[in-house]
């Protein structure tokens, strides 16, 4: 009976249990893109058809738009009024990159307001830990300062 | 049977709260922070040298961190008296990039330990040379400016103090 109870001790203590994967997200797998695929197109000059909006500390990808932390209401309706101007047909990339998803506020609001607004080819840039780790450390193309 | 499957829950758990490298170590000598303070005059971290120093990497953009500070002001009261004695400090160190926010923050928090930053985000020189992975990040500094502690949080960090604080004088 111990080793019954310790296994399903073991169980939810796997890191893939304890992560956000098992909440309901705003996005879908399908809406995640990896950050080697983001890179690639902008290194190759294709990504003339994405709109790369960070909506975390600082618009560090190159070609991205500073959105501000979304998890601001002042900065969130600075993100609403300037979606209002863009088409819906329009691939958007949101990214934030402070810390990993289940700890970060701002991604889950602005994801949501996209999907709110009818883009339907919404993208979440996929981060697993932040920014530094998984694009600055990669020597992924960036903003000039 | 038993004992394997508590070890090996043990370092799931422990696995799971530590995924961070750590190049620093324990008795190397912290790396010099020389960094502007909120108000722009100079800060150098050789200039604590005598006291206990918590050094706690920051910013306002990370929510996890913003989180914390409650616990560390909690702290800082109640080692007030040691900070009075300068046996013990805090500082703080943000990776902020916008001087406005990371003032904003600082006030909005009631902060009123030492706030250093260049400002310079993720490419901040004490980042570097901290070796800095992720936030919070904090590191313990003795009076002889020699690392004592790596990223203690928490009642971990509490412990810590006190006890060093009730050591004898060195």
């Amino acid at each position: 009976m111990k080793y019954i109870f310790f296994l399903y001790a073991l169980f939810f203590l796997l890191p893939e249990n304890t992560t956000a994967q098992n909440k309901k997200e705003p996005w879908s797998a399908a809406q995640l893109m990896p950050t080697q695929t983001l890179a690639e197109q902008i290194n190759k000059k294709q990504d003339g058809h994405l709109l790369i909006l960070s909506v975390g500390p600082d618009a560090l990808i190159k070609g991205s738009v500073n959105m501000g932390p979304a998890h601001d209401p002042e900065q969130l309706k600075k993100l609403k009024s300037y979606l209002k101007k863009v088409p819906r047909s329009r691939e958007v990339v949101l990214y934030c990159g402070c810390c990993p998803f289940d700890r970060c506020p701002n991604i889950r609001p602005a994801f949501q307001t996209l999907t709110d607004m009818g883009f339907k080819k919404a993208w979440l840039l996929n981060i697993p830990k932040n920014i530094k780790t998984d694009w600055l450390d990669k020597q992924y193309p960036v903003n000039e300062e | 049977m038993f004992r394997i499957l508590v070890i090996l829950i043990m370092c799931l758990v422990t696995g799971n709260s530590m995924g961070q490298s750590l190049p620093l170590k324990t008795g190397q000598t912290a790396p010099e922070i020389s960094l502007p303070r909120l108000d722009g005059s100079p800060f150098s971290l050789r200039s604590m040298q005598g006291r206990l120093v918590l050094i706690d990497f920051w910013a306002s953009w990370c929510a996890p961190c913003v989180k914390e500070q409650p616990e560390l002001k909690a702290l800082y009261e109640k080692f007030a008296p040691a900070v009075k004695q300068q046996k013990f400090d805090i500082v703080g160190v943000s990776l902020d990039k916008d001087k406005r926010t990371w003032g904003k923050t600082v006030a909005r928090l009631k902060i009123h330990w030492t706030q250093v930053s260049d400002l310079k985000f993720w490419k901040s020189q004490a980042a570097n040379d901290y070796g800095i992975e992720e936030l919070p990040f904090n590191v313990l500094v003795n009076g002889q400016n020699k690392i004592v502690a790596i990223n203690l949080h928490g009642k971990a960090l509490e412990a810590f103090i006190q006890q060093y604080l009730e050591q004898p004088a060195e």
